[in-house]
């Protein structure tokens, strides 16, 4: 099986009164397992011509749902400072939060949602992907 | 104002046809600003002597809303493979289980609570909030 790892640094030398360094890493197995997830998106990157509305970039239907550990993965490449991505979730679309110019998220996925986004802006660009696992053992 | 740098890497030798590699940082800034965030709970670690449900560790009504680029951090940081934390937006909305070694990085839009259940004891988590003030 894959072996995949995810680290995230978190760094400041001024958010607290004294610097922030904190570094985890993450290897990405299935759901109460030592197995490593096994599929992969790859890395997809959408320029939307028009700002978008509750676009659907991880459709529930695809993935095992419930004991799983998909992890996902999003990023508004955009430049600039003011055109965000609002990430959401479900046919109700309940607001996470805002990704700006820059920003990325990480987040683990069950399966049982889809994951839409909005755009603010013409001409935005966004990458996303999905680390899932398999039905297989 | 404060300067936080937040970075992504994945690694994988194998996952694909090819090694796959990619690192992303960003530097987290306030809203629509080259402003950097200027609040931070710190690494909150906590171990749960009981299983919990729907506990809250991440609470709207402190945060401004909407128009914000908070970030929130949780990490699992129970050993083992089984013990999962089921993390969830407030109204029982799945974002998805982190397993043992798990951690999660994702926007917050200071609308509803950040919660997380536990299905077994001794669950061990750590938390933290980068956020904007009001002040500009």
């Amino acid at each position: 099986m894959a072996t995949t790892t995810a680290t995230i640094n978190l760094t400041s030398p001024d958010i607290t009164g004294d610097p922030l360094n904190l570094s985890k890493t993450a290897t990405l197995t299935k759901a109460g397992s030592n197995t490593g997830l096994d599929q992969f998106t790859g890395i997809t990157t959408v320029v939307y011509a028009a700002a978008q509305t509750a676009t659907n970039i991880v459709a529930a239907a695809a993935y095992a749902d419930t004991t799983t550990a998909h992890k996902v993965y999003i990023k508004n490449s955009s430049t600039g400072t003011s055109d965000f991505v609002t990430v959401e979730l479900g046919g109700s679309n309940v607001f996470m939060g805002r990704l700006y110019p820059g920003d990325w998220c990480f987040f683990p996925y069950d399966g049982t949602l889809d994951v839409d986004i909005d755009t603010s802006a013409v001409g935005m660009k966004v990458e996303y992907a999905v680390f899932s696992q398999s039905a297989a053992s | 104002m404060a300067t936080t740098t937040a970075t992504l890497i994945l690694t994988s030798p194998d996952i694909t046809g090819h090694s796959f590699n990619m690192t992303q940082s960003a530097t987290l800034t306030k809203a629509g600003s080259s402003t950097g965030l200027d609040e931070f709970t710190g690494v909150t670690s906590r171990k749960y002597t009981s299983a919990q449900t729907d506990t809250v560790v991440v609470a709207d009504s402190i945060y401004v809303d909407t128009t914000v680029a908070h970030k929130v951090y949780i990490r699992n940081t129970s050993t083992g493979a089984s013990d999962y934390i089921l993390v969830e937006l407030e109204g029982n909305v799945i974002i998805g289980r982190l397993y043992p070694g798990d951690w999660m990085f994702i926007p917050y839009g200071g609308t509803l609570d950040v919660q997380v259940t536990t299905v077994a004891t001794n669950v061990s988590i750590e938390y933290g909030v980068f956020s904007q003030s009001v002040v500009s």
